[in-house]
């Protein structure tokens, strides 16, 4: 390994005992020979799918008749504008969105400071963290419903432990809310714990002694050191959470099937429960397209990024 | 860092509380982080009996495994595990097939536009898996593979090739070149150095990115219920959703079966914790 150590900041481009001229050609076409699975995996799986959902969106195709799909221009746009669910299911994707991602950045940041400590046995910290991101989003949700149980729900026990009467958390559309959300903020803050531990271990700790010279006491350290250089953590853990929030389904799906009275329906549970329960292909893919709209936009912002570090 | 410590101004004050504030930061992490299963494990000891009982128990009063055996016997959970594992077991092996030979052109050959290839990589791992949903549907039902792991298998390694496919590309570039340089004049190939030289050298990164592959698969919960929602084709998180009738939610089996499934997984994470750890973000921050 030191040997590979040693010659690491030689360039990355090749540079062939060969003349160039005799390797280029192959080399090409071998590039794109093995790239070609990829693009192939990719333009039936996510390209030509793409192209049929925005097309099936303006038919009125459902699977369950006999009868031949028509083409309904915007019809289905038209009437998901329209649609009271639709309205409600939006409203409560965006209200995921805005309490669950800087809830789980909160969580995740704090997690991470504090896994970041030097703990002399690591591996118990790192079962805290991991074990919360490699769960299934399903299993969390059933872990909480079982939490939230009015009757012999822990959290109620402990609610009656300081005196406070019990709540029937998921049967209250309010209080439901709340749970599903406080399920996602702690599934997700696991995520986000181990991208900002990432970040939090590529801070030289010169940065701090230099600070600690300086005078600078733990809460300035934390100010004007950690926090400017996660940043880039911070920003791709926003992005992705953001893009994860607008898909909720699977919690939920397991906590509150969407109820009580479509208090926790999303988005992604509409689309499926038109597609796959319903059959209404035209109406369930007008809903994704919009649904695919909104994360291309906030994809967009990433990868304006993404793009431009390539190039430099 | 003793003694660099030593040097500074003491903080008496500080001492004592920091030490206490610093262990209840440690305990606040491992509850948050280890209670829910460790609640789940408990509920799986406790018979329907005890469960029913208010105030509720927190320790089972009398642990036995009738549950673990209802949860077997009930539903095919046995089928479920295999499912699971099976579907994420080719999906991992064909996703780091792929990957490898696409991270490979990205890191050594040239490809043209090479910047927007990379772009679209990131795009399609941001590409949000419900908009699949109903055109995978009719596809697969067109083609007659819903029920099958093949439904699932092709969506899930696309869904985990552009993770997996950065991740090795800046293991493959932290590779020397000259290594691979060394066996083409040898009389190896392209292809041979890539085989025999780079991915034996890359096997963390490639370990890694398998282990991201296999959880994605594993977890996956949409598409997998919309495909295979036949009992008995369901992988283990949809599976588990059976258990709960219309109007009843049998928790203590619930339980059983969920530890069934957690345990695996907490087994893997304590024994490759480094390595997911270390790769985890690479794709993620990279990106």
């Amino acid at each position: 390994m030191t040997t590979l150590v040693l010659s690491h900041d030689t360039p990355t481009m090749p540079t062939p005992a060969h003349p160039r001229s005799a390797w280029s050609l192959s080399e090409r076409a071998l590039a794109c020979l093995l790239l070609a699975p990829a693009f192939v995996l990719l333009a039936l799986v996510v390209i030509y799918p793409v192209g049929r959902l925005v097309y099936a969106s303006l038919l009125d195709l459902r699977l369950s008749g006999g009868s031949d799909a028509h083409f309904v221009g915007l019809q289905n746009y038209a009437d998901l504008l329209n649609d009271a669910d639709v309205r409600h299911a939006a409203l409560n994707t965006l209200g995921y969105v805005v309490i669950t991602v800087p809830g789980a950045l909160l969580v995740g940041l704090a997690l991470a400071l504090v896994a970041n400590l030097a703990w002399r046995i690591k591996w118990p910290v790192r079962l805290a963290l991991l074990l919360p991101w490699a769960l299934p989003m399903s299993f969390s949700g059933l872990i909480f419903a079982w939490f939230f149980h009015t009757d012999f729900g822990v959290v109620n026990d402990l609610l009656c432990r300081f005196g406070v009467a019990p709540i029937s958390f998921l049967l209250s559309p309010t209080w439901a809310f709340v749970a599903v959300c406080l399920a996602s903020i702690w599934k997700a803050s696991s995520f986000v714990a181990l991208i900002v531990l990432a970040g939090l271990q590529t801070i030289p700790a010169e940065l701090y002694q230099a600070a600690r010279l300086d005078g600078a006491g733990r809460w300035a350290q934390f100010r004007h050191i950690t926090l400017p250089l996660l940043a880039p953590s911070l920003a791709v853990a926003a992005i992705f959470r953001t893009l994860a929030a607008l898909q909720t389904f699977d919690i939920p799906y397991a906590m509150t099937q969407g109820g009580p009275a479509r208090a926790t329906e999303t988005i992604a549970m509409l689309i499926q429960t038109n597609a796959i329960d319903y059959l209404d292909v035209g109406y369930a893919s007008a809903l994704a397209v919009m649904l695919f709209g909104v994360s291309l936009l906030v994809s967009l912002l990433h990868l304006r990024r993404v793009y431009r570090e390539a190039n430099a | 860092m003793n003694t660099f410590s030593l040097a500074l101004p003491a903080r008496p004050f500080t001492r004592p509380y920091a030490g206490l504030l610093r262990w209840s930061a440690l305990a606040a992490v491992l509850l948050n982080g280890l209670f829910p299963a460790a609640w789940i494990l408990l509920t799986a000891f406790k018979n329907e009996a005890e469960l029913a009982q208010s105030p509720i128990t927190w320790l089972p009063a009398h642990p036995s495994l009738a549950n673990f055996v209802h949860a077997f016997r009930d539903q095919p959970l046995l089928q479920f595990i295999g499912n699971s594992a099976g579907v994420a077991a080719l999906s991992t092996a064909l996703t780091l097939l792929v990957a490898s030979g696409a991270a490979y052109a990205l890191a050594r050959l040239q490809v043209p536009r090479r910047g927007l290839v990379l772009a679209g990589m990131v795009a399609v791992a941001m590409f949000p898996p419900v908009a699949l949903l109903t055109p995978l549907f009719e596809i697969m039902r067109t083609l007659g593979l819903l029920n099958t792991w093949l439904a699932l298998i092709l969506p899930y390694v696309v869904l985990s090739l552009p993770v997996c496919t950065l991740t090795l590309v800046s293991f493959f570039q932290s590779l020397p070149p000259e290594l691979e340089h060394a066996a083409m004049v040898d009389g190896c190939t392209r292809l041979g150095a890539l085989w025999h030289i780079v991915l034996p050298l890359s096997a963390p990164g490639v370990f890694t990115a398998g282990l991201l592959a296999f959880v994605n698969a594993w977890d996956e919960f949409l598409l997998s219920l919309a495909l295979n929602s036949a009992p008995a084709h369901r992988t283990l998180p949809v599976g588990i959703q059976l258990y709960q009738g219309e109007f009843t939610f049998p928790w203590p089996v619930i339980s059983a079966a969920l530890v069934v499934a957690i345990v695996p997984l907490a087994v893997v994470i304590v024994l490759f914790q480094e390595r997911v750890i270390g790769g985890l973000t690479a794709g993620a921050t990279k990106g």
